[in-house]
């Protein structure tokens, strides 16, 4: 891509080595990215049609884990019941 | 525990506030951790209180202010794998130097488009993505838990697991390999004929 000849990958690690598509991929969606590096990426998406289909995809997928699989509240008769055992321990 | 602090000296108030304050916060993604692990309500809730407990016994070994989250979830993780999985029958322990081969090999990247697609997701407007979640192995499950719903850091993540930081970045990726492989299976099922392409 233009975007490689004009700045350095700021994903390439301290040992040299050149991030595959995947490992950036993954860097981003686990928000474990600089900024330098989300723009990089963003760029790169430009001209990566499988990096920007699976970016997409796996966004997805995460937000649609965080709407369907928590936000459901501890039954509220738990903290009561923790609470007694630990006055309990306590005397 | 977590941040191997040095054991802290509290009053009975300071202790009490600690609790209050930094730890009943968390009982809803306690909870939802819990029940993620064993799959079972009541064993969710005694899991979820035995960590409170733990937490309370130990709680000079907690240092104020630090990441509370990230010390209660290593504790219930560390009760389910001592109290709870010995007693369940869960004999398909993964084998991890596969995976790290795997996440290392050059074929990874030439299978990186899935085979499924966002407007499939869009269907999964029920239990779907749950019952997928809940199919994965507990191992893989976990780290998608830690990851994705509780958005913990990868360092975060390497403490609660006591794993190395590269091993919980292959299994994630193979975690979500495998929550796609059911995902898409849903969407076949959903009638998205050409899910896989």
């Amino acid at each position: 891509m233009s975007q490689s000849s004009s700045s350095p990958n700021p994903f390439i690690s301290a040992s040299g080595a050149k991030p595959t598509c995947m490992q950036m991929l993954q860097f981003m969606l686990d928000n474990e990215v600089t900024s330098e590096q989300k723009e990089y990426f963003k760029n790169h998406m430009d001209g990566c049609m499988p990096c920007f289909k699976t970016y997409q995809l796996d966004m997805a997928i995460k937000e649609l884990l965080k709407n369907k699989c928590c936000g459901g509240d501890a039954p509220s008769e738990l903290v009561d019941q923790i609470r007694s055992q630990i006055a309990q321990k306590i005397s | 525990m977590i941040e191997e602090s040095p054991r802290q000296h509290y009053t009975d108030r300071e202790k009490e506030e600690i609790f209050n304050k930094e730890f009943l916060p968390h009982i809803n993604s306690m909870y939802n951790f819990g029940y993620r692990l064993t799959l079972d309500r009541d064993d969710a809730k005694d899991l979820v209180q035995d960590t409170y407990l733990k937490a309370y016994r130990f709680i000079e070994s907690f240092q104020k202010g630090t990441n509370a989250k990230a010390w209660l979830f290593r504790i219930l993780k560390n009760s389910f794998i001592n109290d709870y999985r010995k007693k369940s029958k869960e004999p398909n322990k993964v084998d991890y130097q596969e995976v790290e081969t795997y996440y290392n090999s050059e074929e990874v990247d030439r299978q990186i488009t899935p085979d499924l697609r966002v407007e499939a997701l869009k269907d999964m407007i029920g239990d779907e993505i749950s019952n997928a979640l809940n199919a994965l192995d507990v191992d893989f499950r976990t780290v998608i838990i830690l990851c994705d719903l509780e958005g913990f850091k990868y360092e975060e993540m390497a403490k609660i697991l006591d794993i190395p930081i590269g091993t919980v970045r292959s299994r994630l990726h193979r975690a979500r390999q495998l929550l796609k492989e059911k995902l898409s299976d849903y969407a076949k099922s959903m009638g998205y004929k050409n899910a896989d392409v």
